[in-house]
């Protein structure tokens, strides 16, 4: 039997050994490497970031995913958390399945750590989970009154009587819904909070459901996207460029600007945040947790593994057309 | 200590998991059962506790609105499924439920066809709208069977094979990226959280 017959017949178990070698050793040792930031990740920011400081402006995130699909969406919810609390802007929380209840809550608890003035009901609120069979009512009661919808929060606090709803009443303040999923209750946001109210709806998905929402995106019905780990990677990075960037210019973060993070990148091997752009490099003294940099560290085991699933197409293809012509040796 | 003894549950069961990739094995079929159990005994709880309390219990028992005792009698009809002679009672839930998908067929309508027919009309002034123009009009003509596929007419939704080839193979390249990144988060948590290999 030939070499290329061997591969052809190659025991599966082998090609698991080598994608899992693949992700251990960049994990392991880890490298600096660049992440690029596409429109449908820089447009959701921008959105957030035009909320900083709003006393009559705040974003709803709803966790529609489970454990299973924790390793895309949990760095993205946390990112985009971070954004909210670096920037003063307030944030919600909300999910209709068990599942996304204990997530939700890690996530917060994870993001606000850094942040020991936050205050729950002030700067943020966990509305909590809510049972599906209320989706409807509360997401069209969302249109007309939030705290009148949602009634209570975790900690069965009343909605209307928590300081953060100063100026929150309806979908006009409560201006972007971000849904994190790995289904298509993307979709139920769109359908039911865009068109009946003209709610801003963007997306933190799964790579799997991200070609299937597309086709909101291009139609404009998502504000922005975030598209598993290579969305997060990014956000990620939009956050430690502009939101928790500081220096005596800026003390509280810098507006985004286009030019910037495209000649901007963060050094993830650092301890603390650091940028490298043509002017050179600024050092800064702000922290760089692994869980503010967990996305971009995962894309290099991600790189690493596309490669070799690269190699392995052409190595597979190679050896199918070298044989195809010869019998089999092995019948 | 409480944080280890999770994080050695969390990695045995990822271990007896991942087993399956050597072959099925008891371990494997041990956490596919628990995980099933534990998500089923994780749920029932919370929904008694946000759903049927607040809803049911609260209301009718300690409010007084006796007005609910209506829906939430339909509501139980729904168990009525699992016996043979009166399971046809559980289709009148069913039939509330199908009511209220009802109710937004004319948004979905707006935005999965309305909006979408609007932006591919758009005037084409790009190569991305070409593309889109070309993409579609192909792929439509494709699904139009009352002709037969054969010569320009055939070349044209061989087009559109062409595109459909294309999008089917951008959803299984971002399902290959999904699925290592699944792997990528665990080995995280194996090498991180567990070993304390990645800080």
């Amino acid at each position: 039997m030939s070499i290329l017959q061997r591969f052809q017949n190659i025991d599966r178990r082998w090609i698991y050994l080598v994608v899992a070698l693949c992700i251990i050793v960049p994990l392991l040792i880890p490298f600096n490497s660049k992440t690029y930031v596409t429109d449908p990740s820089s447009n959701l920011y921008q959105k957030i970031d035009s909320f900083a400081g709003k006393e009559d402006k705040a974003v709803l995130l709803s966790f529609s995913h489970d454990a299973s699909t924790m390793a895309e969406l949990f760095p993205m919810e946390v990112s985009i958390l971070r954004h909210c609390f670096e920037r003063n802007i307030k944030v919600f929380t909300i999910c209709f399945s068990p599942p996304s209840a204990p997530l939700m809550a890690y996530a917060l608890n994870v993001a606000k750590e850094d942040y020991p003035n936050l205050q729950s009901g002030v700067d943020y609120c966990n509305f909590g989970y809510k049972p599906y069979g209320l989706f409807l009512p509360i997401v069209l009661g969302m249109g007309d009154d939030v705290a009148e919808a949602v009634q209570t929060d975790a900690d069965g606090r009343k909605i209307k009587n928590l300081e953060i709803m100063n100026g929150i009443r309806n979908y006009d303040d409560l201006n972007l819904i971000i849904d994190f999923a790995a289904s298509s209750a993307v979709f139920s946001w769109i359908t039911y909070a865009r068109v009946r109210f003209g709610a801003n709806v963007a997306a933190g998905v799964t790579a799997v459901m991200a070609a299937d929402n597309y086709p909101y995106l291009q139609s404009g019905q998502l504000v922005g996207m975030l598209s598993g780990l290579k969305g997060a990677a990014e956000y990620e990075k939009l956050v430690d460029v502009f939101a928790a960037y500081e220096d005596a210019e800026y003390p509280n973060g810098r507006e985004y600007s286009p030019e910037v993070i495209k000649d901007t990148w963060v050094p993830i091997m650092s301890k603390k945040v650091s940028y490298e752009s043509s002017d050179g490099i600024v050092e800064t003294d702000v922290e760089l947790p692994y869980k503010f940099k967990q996305a971009r560290i995962g894309m290099n085991a991600q790189s690493i593994a596309h490669i070799m699933i690269i190699l392995f197409i052409i190595l597979g293809n190679i050896g199918y057309f070298m044989t195809r012509n010869k019998p089999d040796e092995t019948i | 200590m409480l944080e280890f003894i999770s994080n050695l549950i969390a990695a045995l069961l990822t271990l007896f998991i991942f087993s399956f990739l050597y072959k099925d094995n008891p371990f494997y079929r041990f956490a596919e059962h628990l995980l099933v159990g534990v998500s089923m005994g994780y749920a029932i709880p919370l929904v008694y506790i946000n759903a049927f309390i607040p809803f049911v219990y609260r209301p009718i028992f300690l409010e007084g609105n006796f007005w609910l005792i209506i829906p939430s009698c339909i509501g139980i009809l729904y168990i009525f499924r699992f016996t043979k002679n009166l399971s046809w009672l559980s289709r009148y839930p069913i039939a509330f439920g199908m009511g209220i998908v009802g109710m937004g067929v004319p948004m979905s309508m707006h935005s999965s066809v309305l909006v979408q027919m609007r932006n591919a009309m758009r005037p084409v002034d790009s190569i991305n709208s070409l593309l889109i123009f070309i993409g579609t009009v192909t792929i439509l003509l494709y699904f139009y069977f009352s002709k037969p596929h054969k010569g320009l007419y055939g070349k044209f939704t061989n087009v559109g094979i062409w595109f459909m080839m294309v999008g089917f193979g951008a959803s299984f390249g971002y399902t290959v990226m999904a699925r290592i990144s699944l792997l990528i988060g665990r080995i995280q948590f194996l090498l991180g959280d567990f070993l304390g290999f990645i800080k």
